[in-house]
Formats: structure tokens, C-alpha cells, sequence
């Protein structure tokens, strides 16, 4: 393979692996695809778009998968490490991109590497081992059917224990559609089944050792810009005190005294038990010490003590999920059920959501099974047959859609897309709302996290019941976001830092002429480009939309007596986005974004 | 929100309209230099802290465009005028060059308007060519209150009134802000203190009227004030009642009689139908 002629990232390679024959090429990145994609998110979509046909099944070799950093990753920016897991997801049916922390990112950004792709399906089970410049395919059948952690601490056995390994658990290799990808044992690329498609091409883990250097264009701009980004989350409270001190979980008491901490699959917005399952509690029963993702000040990440085992976790998002959403107050349980889910590779959230749908299935008579709001007996194994892909396990598994369907009760799955929707109900939050019912991987609170500015007031307090101009500002959210995924960087920064930041970061480490509106157009394009996929695939705008539950009000609660106000706000958005009626980008708007030929 | 201050304002304008405030009994010297240090970057109108620090900020600002101002009988206002002289006469000597007195409050609602005067004739009096700032503690008086205040105030040589010390039972609100303006006119100068956390709420209280905003979140106040750029949602009407006083009022913290003037309020006030559930 050839070598790049500098460390700068635009001379990165992308990694094609052809697990079909077990070949392996490194490919130069495309300048076109530097500039105008970065990498991440952006590069994989575009990677996708252009050669991955229409209508493929996503568990079928046809499919594609992408890991990939970007041109931040690996350098002084804080919160570099992470990646990007690029695909087409068996959840949804959409496009999917999903990121996680550890180190990995940084690993494979040293190795000279801006993405993997991955193609075809092996027939056995393998892993790739990269060591900077070396690529080799390996054998995997010792490990397969092992979970996480014992493949991670296997693999890293048998390549350099300085190495770093994203993997799967028997969840993956099951192709269950809840599958995530692991890295460092208990950090997820967790959300759409990405684990599946890994699991569908028989490769149980990427295995990266990289100690090259990663180059920066202009190392003075960069370390002025970086002391700046540092000194902004030294200021905030949320990155420097509630994040550090309390990790995500800090949400749990201010979302549920917004009335918006779902229980009970959405049927209520207040938990009762909330202090006992709040960031205080973790703090004061199971905390060991905070964990921090490479290049990371803020250390959210935490290491817990249960039933004499130290654990990553648990997370706002997992705490919900197979907390409150199920009834359960019992936080070590909840701790002890998050870890279960790492070991077996699954996506604790809609793990958890799906868990709390059937339960709901139960009490309202459509479901015959022994679950039961706020009881935790038999889930434990029950997460192991989901991953097995046995019994009540192999449906649940399919997720909550199509597990509701099955039961003749649709309205009952809690999700966008396909994907279920995360730990904030939208009846209270009308910006969040819209971000749900659009965002193009389905129910995700990430992709335009309006809880900072509709509850946390961050940067300003912005009125949560308004919809007036919650539309451009979903949008500049959505399309902020999709920036940052593209340089790769933790969405928590944004707490801290404005476009601008982001913009002088990414103009140090590569070079490129780049501003705020400059960043936010990149970003832009990316989303654009997404909808044109999912489109493509046959979603229209009638897949922008919430379950009925949320048009009904919430009984009681900070945020009762709300429902969302979705048709005031969609038809804004879409001309805000320049699209037309039915969703579709028009053609100037395309052409604007230099995406007129795709 | 209007559109005028808003187009009119830059990070520039808006920097040395803050004073840059530290007055935690708590901060230690490391903050005060973090504090310092921060003002010089951002170029803010003044450090406000408390009289203890004055010595150690001015040598840190020495020959820089940021003033050093320090409170005075803060943060009650309730000791003797002789005491509030002396502190603000050594704080100037220290360094000061503007000082923040806390009014005698009981005085005023005592309507011993003399009193009143006399103590901040006394402070303008020992603080020389240093501004001074009179803290009227919004959260303790009704609007009659406030404005027999900032009339004393004015007759007695201050350069400012200011809405709260942050440690009272309210703080700015633009209500207040418009209602001192109002008061005071031109010639005098309105600073708006207390719960001031971002630019939203600096904006709010530039257009009611302020022309310093005391906040100990400046720094935040200035860097997203950049979002400003990217869209106008921020500044979106908020519900009427978020930002006025009586929202704000609170029967543990006040005399029952100011609550009650507060919450009295409510039942006349033409938007009424808003203030309803919980928002």
C-alpha cells in the first residue's frame, strides 16, 4: 500500500477491506471529498451515496460500513478521539451514522487513516488488525460468541496491548437490529443496529494501533484557538461542573422536574422514584471514578462500583431507559442491566425503550409475557435472549416498531424512523420536538439538541412552549451538528463553544478557508445529502412525524396539559430548508450547496 | 425584543457596558487574578469585587483600560454612614475608581428621606473623583420605593443607580430598569445587577434603559453573544411574566407587605391570562 507524503490529514488514506475476497487497498482522500464532506459523518454519507445502490438490504454484503474520523481527530482539539460509524442501518432504513468516545478515533487517525470502509461478507468469522500501515485480516472464530469485553481483552492479547478495539458482542453477530459497537469495553457506537451490519459481514472487531503523528496546517492558530476552546469549557458550569461532577445523569432531576422524564413508555412525564435514580444517587452510591474519552477535559464518562465490579456507566440516556421508561427504581439493577448491554453489544437505549413498549403491550392486553412496569425479574436474562436471539428476545429485538405492529398496537412504539426516541419527552419541548420528527436517522435527540437553549438555557433560555422560530433554530442545530460529526468531536463542547470556535479549530488543523457560515453550509450539505439518500431509499415526508401519543396531553407534571404543535412548525421548516411540500430539496437549493450533480 | 439595540450593539460595546463581578465571600486570590485576567482580555468597563481584593486588582490592572470598582457596606447597606465613608475612602486609596454603595433601605422605607440622602452624600463625599453607584436593593421596595430612591440618589451627587446587589431578594429585571430610567433621565447613569446570565438578559435590560450590567457571568455574556450571528430566535418574545418582579417575589425573602404589593399586581395586570399552569 502506498504511504502518505505528510502526517496533515488531507493526505489520509481511506481503507477499502473487501471481506468477500479479503483484500485490502488504501486509496488517497479525495480533496473533494476533504473540502466539502471533512470527514466522519459527512465523509461516510457521501461514501454511501455514491456507491451504495438503492434498496439494499442493510444486512446483506451489498451493504457498506464505514469507520471514519476526521481532520480534528487525534490533534490538541479537546474531545478528539471519537469516530464515526457510517452505514445504512437495519433498524431504521435510513442512513446512519453513529459516534462513540474512548480512543479508537485517535488510533486510527495515527495510522494514517481518515475512514475504513468495509464491503462483502466474510465467510467466517474475522477481525482487522491495523498497525499503522500494516492492514491484515484476521481469523476470528476463537473469539465469536464471546462478549465484549472478553473479545476486547482477548484481541488486545493477541495484537499490542496499546491498541485500541471496536467490537461486537453476540448481539452483533446475531444481527440483531439493536446491536451497537463497542470500543473500550464499555463505549457504544450504540444506536441503529450499526453492530448488526458488523455482525452481517462476520467481522467481529477492528483492532487499531496507530502512533503516528497527527499534522495540523497551522499549529499556531491551532494552539491559540485550542487554549481558547479549553478556557470556554473551564468557564461553563455544564462542562466544568455538572458534566464532571455528576456525568450525564446530572439531567435526571432537572428533566423530571420539567415534567419531561418519560415513564412508563411515555405515558407519564414524572417519575416518582427520579431522586433515586438521579446523578446525585449515582454519586453518593456507585461512583469510582470519572472517565474520560481521549483528549477529553471534561471526563462525563463513569466508572461504577456494582455488585463488586467495576463498570462503565451508567448514562442519562441508559438511567432512562431501563430506569424510568420501565418503571424501575433501582439504581444498581439499572447499572448492573446497562453493563449487561455492553457485554452483549446493545444499544441500551432502544433496549431499554422497546423493553418499556412491550411492557405497555402487557398492561393494555396486546402482549402475553411476564414483564410488568417497575419489575425487574427476568430482564436481565431477557437483554441475554435479545442478544441470542431466542423467544420473547428475538422480537423485542426487532425493535419497538416492529414489535408494537406485530401486536396489532403501532401507536404504542415510541419512535421516529424506526429508532426509538431518547430520554425527553417532546410534549415539553416543542424545538426538540421538531428535531425528533426530522432528524434523518430517526427519534434522536442528538442530531439538534435543543434541551441547552428549551431548558438548560444554554447558550440563552428560549421559550420550550413557543413554535415560532423554533424551526431555524432546529435547523441551525441540525446543520451545526452535522459539522461537528464531520470533524468528529463530542457534542458536549457545544455547551461551551459557538460556530465560530468550531470554525477556527477546524481552520488550524487543516488549512481551509473557513468560517462560522462556511462551517454551518458544510454542515448543510451534509443533511441535504442525507435526505437525498432517504429519499432514495422511499422515505417521504410522511416519515417526519411523531407517535400520536405526543398530540395528546400529558396528565400531569411539569409539563402537563402540552401536546406538539408539529403541524405549525414542519411545513416552516421545510421552506426554511428549502425544500419543497413534500420534503424534497429543491433544485436550487441543491445547487447552492454544490450538491446539483448528485 | 426591539431590533434597534440589538443591530446597534457589538462584543466591543457590549464588553465595556459590564462590570466583571466577583463578590462570593468565598473567592479566593486566584480568582480574583482569573477574574482580572479576564477583563483585560474582554476589555470590560470595571472589576467589581469586594473591598478586600481592591488592592491586589489594581496592581493587576495597573495602566489598563479596566477600572477597578468595589461595593460598599455590602451587602445590606445597614451599617453606619461613617463606616460606609471610611470603606470607600481606603478602597479609593487602594485603587478604586468607582465604588457600589448599598442604600440605607430601611431608611427609605422608614421615608426618612433625609437619612437616605445624607448616607450617600457621605460616600460620594469620601470617594473623590471615583463614580459612585447607588444599590437601591429592588427586591425590598415598591415602585414608589424606587423611585423616591433614585431621586435621593441623584440630588445627592451619585453618577449611578443600580437595581440589586445580587444578594437580596430579587434581581434585575427590565421592569425596574425602565422604571429607574425613567426616573433618573439621561444625565444620569442606570446599572442593572443581579441574575444577569446571558446576553439574552443583558440585551433586555440595554434596551429597558441599562447602560452597565453588573454580572459575574461576562465572559459568557460576550462569547455567546456571538450566536447572535446565526439566528434571531434567541431574542423571541419570552412569556411577560418571566421577567417581570413579581415573579420573582418571594415571601420568605420579603416583607409581607412588599410581596404582597408584588403578587397584588398580578390580579390587575394585563396579561393575566398568560399566568396560568407553569411555564
Amino acid at each position: 500500500m502506498s504511504k502518505p507524503s505528510s502526517d496533515q490529514y488531507s493526505e489520509a488514506g481511506i481503507l477499502h477491506v473487501s471481506l468477500s475476497d479479503r483484500s485490502i487497498r488504501r486509496e488517497a482522500l479525495p480533496p473533494s471529498l476533504f473540502t466539502n464532506f471533512l470527514g466522519g459523518r459527512g465523509l461516510g454519507v457521501k461514501l454511501l451515496y455514491d456507491r451504495l445502490a438503492a434498496r439494499v438490504d442493510p444486512l446483506s454484503p451489498d451493504n457498506l460500513l464505514v469507520f471514519a474520523v476526521g481532520p480534528v481527530t487525534a490533534t490538541a482539539v479537546p474531545t478528539s478521539g471519537r469516530f464515526a460509524v457510517v452505514t445504512k442501518s437495519p433498524l431504521t432504513g435510513t442512513i446512519f451514522d453513529s459516534n462513540a468516545g474512548g480512543s479508537f478515533g485517535a488510533h486510527l487517525r495515527r495510522a494514517g487513516y481518515a475512514a475504513i470502509m468495509f464491503e462483502g461478507r466474510s465467510t467466517s468469522p474475522v477481525y482487522l488488525w491495523l498497525n499503522n500501515d500494516h492492514a491484515e485480516i484476521r481469523n476470528a472464530s476463537n473469539i465469536w460468541g464471546t462478549d465484549t469485553r472478553i473479545a476486547t481483552r482477548q484481541l488486545l492479547e493477541e495484537t499490542d496491548s496499546q491498541a485500541q478495539v471496536a467490537c461486537i458482542g453476540p448481539a452483533g453477530e446475531n444481527r440483531v437490529k439493536l446491536a451497537a459497537i463497542i470500543t473500550d469495553e464499555h463505549r457504544a457506537a450504540g444506536r441503529g443496529g450499526v453492530g448488526a451490519v458488523m455482525g452481517s459481514k462476520n467481522l467481529k472487531a477492528v483492532v487499531v494501533h496507530g502512533t503516528g503523528k497527527a499534522g495540523v496546517s497551522n499549529e499556531q492558530a491551532l494552539n491559540k484557538a485550542v487554549e481558547r476552546a479549553r478556557r470556554l469549557i473551564k468557564k461553563n458550569a455544564v462542562t466544568d461542573k455538572s458534566l464532571p461532577v455528576y456525568g450525564t445523569a446530572v439531567l435526571v432531576s432537572v428533566i423530571n422536574e420539567h415534567g419531561m422524564l418519560p415513564t412508563h413508555n411515555f405515558q407519564e412525564g414524572t417519575f416518582n422514584d427520579a431522586e433515586g435514580v438521579s446523578g446525585e444517587k449515582l454519586l453518593e452510591r456507585l461512583f469510582v471514578r470519572q472517565y474520560h474519552c481521549h483528549g477529553c477535559p471534561i471526563g462525563c464518562g463513569r466508572i461504577s462500583r456494582v455488585h463488586n465490579e467495576e463498570v462503565g456507566g451508567p448514562e442519562y440516556e441508559t438511567i432512562w431507559a431501563l430506569g424510568p421508561q420501565c418503571g424501575i427504581n433501582d439504581l444498581e439493577w439499572i447499572a448492573a442491566a446497562n453493563h449487561r448491554c455492553n457485554l452483549m453489544g446493545i444499544d441500551t437505549i432502544s433496549m431499554g425503550s422497546t423493553i418499556g413498549c412491550a411492557m405497555e403491550l402487557v398492561q393494555k392486553g396486546k402482549l402475553n409475557a411476564p414483564l410488568r412496569f417497575g419489575q425487574t425479574d427476568g430482564i436481565l436474562e431477557l437483554i441475554d435472549d435479545v442478544a441470542l436471539s431466542r423467544g420473547l428476545g428475538a422480537e423485542l429485538g426487532e425493535g419497538s416498531r416492529a414489535t408494537a405492529s406485530r401486536h396489532g398496537a403501532p401507536e404504542l412504539a415510541m419512535q421516529v424512523k424506526g429508532l426509538e426516541i431518547p430520554a425527553y419527552d417532546p410534549r415539553g419541548v416543542q424545538g426538540h420536538a421538531l428535531g425528533y420528527a426530522t432528524s434523518n436517522r430517526g427519534g434522536c435527540h442528538l442530531r439538534s439538541y435543543l434541551i441547552g437553549p428549551e431548558i438548560m438555557g444554554v447558550p440563552v433560555i428560549v421559550d420550550r412552549d413557543r413554535t415560532e422560530g423554533k424551526p431555524s433554530l432546529v435547523i441551525l442545530y441540525q446543520n451545526l451538528s452535522a459539522s461537528m460529526d464531520s470533524m468528529v468531536l463530542c457534542r458536549f463542547t457545544n455547551f461551551a463553544w459557538t460556530v465560530d470556535d468550531y470554525a477556527d479549530l477546524l481552520a488550524g488543523c487543516t488549512g481551509l478557508q473557513i468560517d462560522g457560515l462556511g462551517l454551518l453550509t458544510l454542515g448543510e450539505r451534509v443533511w441535504n445529502l442525507e435526505r437525498l439518500f432517504n429519499l432514495r431509499e422511499g422515505l417521504s415526508s410522511r416519515d417526519d412525524k411523531l407517535p400520536p401519543r405526543f398530540s395528546k396531553p400529558l396528565p400531569e407534571g411539569g409539563s402537563r396539559n402540552r401536546v406538539v404543535n408539529l403541524e405549525e412548525m414542519l411545513p416552516k421548516y421545510y421552506a426554511l430548508r428549502g425544500w419543497d411540500k413534500e420534503g424534497r430539496p429543491t433544485k436550487e437549493r441543491l445547487k447552492r450547496l454544490g450538491l446539483a450533480k448528485v | 425584543m426591539s431590533g434597534a439595540v440589538f443591530m446597534d450593539l457589538t462584543v466591543e460595546k457590549l464588553a465595556k457596558m459590564i462590570d466583571h463581578t466577583e463578590l462570593k465571600p468565598e473567592a479566593k486570590r486566584e480568582k480574583i487574578k482569573q477574574l482580572c485576567e479576564e477583563a483585560l482580555t474582554y476589555h470590560f468597563a470595571t472589576v467589581c469585587i469586594n473591598p478586600v481584593h481592591v488592592q491586589y486588582a489594581a496592581e493587576l490592572l495597573k495602566d489598563s483600560d479596566v477600572k477597578v470598582c468595589c461595593v460598599i457596606g455590602f451587602p445590606f447597606g445597614a451599617t453606619m454612614s461613617i463606616v460606609k465613608a471610611f470603606e470607600a475612602r481606603e478602597a479609593v486609596k487602594l485603587g478604586a475608581q468607582e465604588v457600589d454603595m448599598v442604600m440605607n433601605i430601611g431608611a427609605l422605607r422608614d421615608k426618612n428621606n433625609d437619612l437616605v440622602r445624607s448616607d450617600i452624600e457621605t460616600v460620594v463625599g469620601a470617594s473623590g473623583s471615583a463614580h459612585v453607584k447607588v444599590i437601591l436593593e429592588t427586591g425590598f421596595l415598591t415602585d414608589d420605593d424606587k423611585r423616591q430612591a433614585c431621586i435621593l440618589a441623584k440630588a445627592a451627587g451619585a453618577h449611578f443607580v443600580k437595581t440589586s446587589t445580587g444578594f437580596g431578594p430579587m434581581g434585575a429585571t427590565p421592569h425596574d430598569v425602565k422604571l429607574m430610567r425613567e426616573t433618573v433621565g439621561s444625565s444620569m447613569g442606570v446599572k442593572a445587577a443581579g441574575g444577569i446570565r446571558s446576553f439574552k438578559d443583558a440585551l433586555q435590560m440595554i434596551e429597558a434603559g441599562a447602560d452597565r450590567l453588573g454580572s459575574s457571568s461576562g465572559v459568557a455574556l460576550i462569547e455567546d453573544f456571538r450566536w447572535t450571528q446565526y439566528s434571531d430566535a434567541w431574542t423571541q418574545p419570552d412569556k411577560p411574566c418571566w421577567t417581570c418582579p413579581s415573579r420573582q417575589a418571594n415571601l420568605a425573602k420579603q416583607p409581607k407587605e412588599v410581596y404582597l404589593y408584588y403578587k397584588q399586581r398580578c390580579l390587575t395586570c394585563p396579561d393575566r391570562d398568560q399566568n396560568i399552569f407553569n411555564d
